[in-house]
């Protein structure tokens, strides 16, 4: 799937710009050819995830069953699809394609722009929202600020999540088209038909199901390629010298020691941007307050559960570099050709940085092997879709039908109305594919729409959660100004590029990173300020009514392991410090 | 549409089935490469990949098959 960390943390230069290529359609060409034997490895995933839907369906009865999954997640199950409903096709194809472009900067995103958010959210935050019993992020700020704050998130999130689900389902049938060469038709129904299947019968059950199956499937299809490329060039540091002769330049293998300056390295970014910005405005706002990923959390079976499921995402997002960046960087070695950007592979008839990771696999996966590694894509797609769907069904169904239009309705009701939102909200995304097809800027726009929302949201659920001063007033005042910081800088931005130096004070910042970095961390930070002063001029709630929303006031439930490493704070150092080894072995 | 009188079916379970029937078909695939070579082989090919690839998931698949197989409920 498309992540929202991507669009936030801007990715423009990943797979958005894989819509000119609309244009290549006529060169008819395509990367790979599939075997009857591939047929069959796609045959058996659908036939796979159809059935788990229609096996669920006895068990998505409630409300409970069929928004929240029953609550009956283990640890595990709670914290792969955690992660899985982050690592989508776009997300493996368009970093792969980063990794290519700009060196292994592109890890960025995987470790600082992930991992101490997500033990963030294990240790400190899940307990709250945990305890507090809410179906949603936008129900919490309803608990901590009231319904406006509420109708503000809850809106702008299921809006943006069905148009997302859209760009992704055409995205996918866009890749198809290349990788394949399907049309673009087929690809978009027979994946949305799927989609709306499964969810419709199953609910988030289905979806989690179908993530942590779609995790599996990524790892064994794509793992190959970094195993097979690391013994081809004969190891990383060989791989990392031959990069350095063939490009020139030492800068695309050293992760911090080129960000002191943003000219000093392939992708136009400084350190400031990367720990401020990505590390914690971006990176926390993505991963603790989008309720695509939370929702997965909130499905744990007890409150230990959801403080391990996202340290356990964590230690797997910390691999995830392994099949995804690795492949960028090692195509910067083995392929024969150099790869362009895709107006110039368009004009030329290349090929583009997004079609490494299909290159590299057509490179070294024969039959069988080959359809393996497409099936991957294809279910990273539909689990994008899934994800997508599932949380604007809860939305939907919890923070505005049931909150604003009809607050009485019985259990029954909102299950069937939740069924009827999968197959509406599977319909708009058919019609928001289509019509980003004819009219390509419509991406553009949706994804920048979803970067509004996700740094002031964190600065308002964090406030929320830890300083219990904060208003409900506060809080709503500060959500709209943050969001609309962020959508006037934006505009600045778009009427004039060279005003991105007044936003990053450089003028040597990259217009596609930069932009996105500083505007999420003053958006963020005008949030939290409006929030701070409106929140001292107006009255607070007392703690009894604060009582299980906020850090101080609320008595967390006692967790008795048996033994000490069996305790969440142990596993989380453990990730802390492969994390910090990590940066410091690719400095 | 649970198997009646089995507890149902863990997604462990699933995934060992999509493993194994990857494992076995991937591997199949690989010997037959053996005795008609491919047109035009993938990088490495001499490794045989799908081999050792396609045997380690269709053991993998295999034990969490077995070890996830929904067992019968226990009688009160």
């Amino acid at each position: 799937m498309m992540t929202a960390l991507l669009q936030a943390a801007g990715v423009p230069f990943a797979f958005r710009a894989l819509t000119p290529i609309l244009g290549a359609e006529m060169q008819a060409r395509s990367l790979a050819h599939l075997d009857s034997v591939d047929i069959l490895v796609i045959a058996i995933y659908f036939a796979i995830v159809i059935f788990i839907g229609f096996y669920l369906k006895g068990s998505s009865n409630t409300s409970e069953d069929f928004f929240m999954a029953g609550r009956e997640m283990t640890a595990w199950i709670a914290g792969l699809s955690f992660v899985s409903a982050n690592l989508g096709s776009l997300e493996l194809m368009g970093w792969a394609g980063s990794a290519y472009q700009y060196g292994i900067l592109a890890a960025h995103w995987y470790w600082i722009g992930a991992i101490p958010a997500m033990l963030f959210l294990g240790i400190v935050m899940m307990p709250f929202y945990y305890i507090s019993k809410v179906n949603s992020v936008p129900g919490y700020l309803h608990l901590r600020f009231g319904d406006g704050a509420r109708a503000l998130s809850a809106v702008s999130f299921a809006f943006m999540t069905i148009l997302m689900s859209g760009v992704n389902m055409y995205s996918m049938a866009l890749v198809m088209k290349v990788v394949l060469g399907w049309d673009l038709n087929f690809s978009i129904w027979v994946s949305s038909i799927t989609v709306a299947a499964y969810v419709a019968l199953g609910g988030l059950k289905s979806a989690i199901y179908n993530e942590v199956l779609q995790f599996v499937l990524i790892w064994v299809g794509a793992a190959l390629v970094p195993i097979l490329g690391l013994i081809e060039v004969g190891g990383y540091a060989n791989l990392a010298r031959q990069i350095s002769a063939n490009l020139h330049r030492a800068d695309y293998v050293h992760m911090w020691s080129t960000l002191g300056h943003f000219k000093d390295n392939p992708m136009g970014v400084q350190w400031i941007g990367i720990v401020f910005g990505l590390g914690f405005v971006i990176s926390f706002g993505y991963w603790t307050t989008d309720f695509l990923v939370v929702q997965r959390v909130l499905a744990a079976d007890s409150i230990r559960s959801a403080r391990l499921a996202p340290i356990i995402g964590a230690a797997f997002k910390m691999m995830t570099p392994f099949i995804v960046i690795l492949p960028g960087l090692l195509a910067l070695s083995v392929l024969p050709f150099h790869l362009v950007g895709e107006s110039v592979a368009v004009a030329t008839h290349q090929h583009s940085y997004n079609e490494v990771l299909p290159l590299m696999l057509v490179r070294y996966c024969g039959p069988g092997l080959l359809g393996m590694g497409v099936t991957a894509l294809i279910a990273g797609f539909m689990s994008g879709m899934a994800g997508n769907v599932s949380a604007f069904s809860t939305v939907w169904t919890y923070d505005i039908y049931g909150a604003f239009i009809n607050k009485k309705a019985t259990d029954k009701h909102y299950v069937a109305m939740g069924r009827w939102c999968t197959l509406i909200g599977v319909f708009i995304s058919i019609l928001t594919a289509y019509l980003v097809q004819h009219a390509a800027s419509i991406m553009d726009y949706v994804q920048a729409l979803f970067s509004f929302f996700i740094a002031p949201l964190f600065g308002t659920v964090i406030l929320g959660m830890l300083w219990k001063r904060a208003t409900r007033q506060g809080g709503f005042w500060g959500l709209l100004s943050g969001t609309a910081v962020s959508i006037g800088l934006w505009l600045f931005v778009q009427h004039d590029p060279t005003n991105l130096r007044f936003i990053a004070f450089s003028r040597d910042a990259n217009p596609g990173m930069a932009e996105n970095i500083y505007r999420a961390m003053w958006a963020w930070t005008v949030c939290v300020a409006v929030t701070v002063v409106v929140s001292y001029l107006t009255t607070p709630k007392t703690d009894k009514e604060l009582e299980g929303l906020v850090y101080g006031v609320s008595k967390l439930p006692e967790e008795h392991d048996d033994h000490w490493w069996q305790k969440p704070i142990v596993w989380a150092s453990a990730v802390g410090i492969v994390f910090v080894a990590l940066n410091i072995i690719f400095w | 549409m649970a198997i009646p009188g089995r507890e149902t079916m863990s997604i462990w379970f699933f995934c060992g089935v999509m493993l194994l029937c990857y494992g076995v078909i991937i591997t199949l695939t690989g010997l037959w490469e053996l005795s008609h070579p491919l047109a035009a082989p993938p990088a490495l090919s001499n490794l045989h990949a799908p081999i050792w690839w396609g045997g380690s998931l269709a053991i993998a698949g295999l034990s969490y098959t077995i070890r996830f197989f929904p067992r019968k409920r226990a009688r009160h």
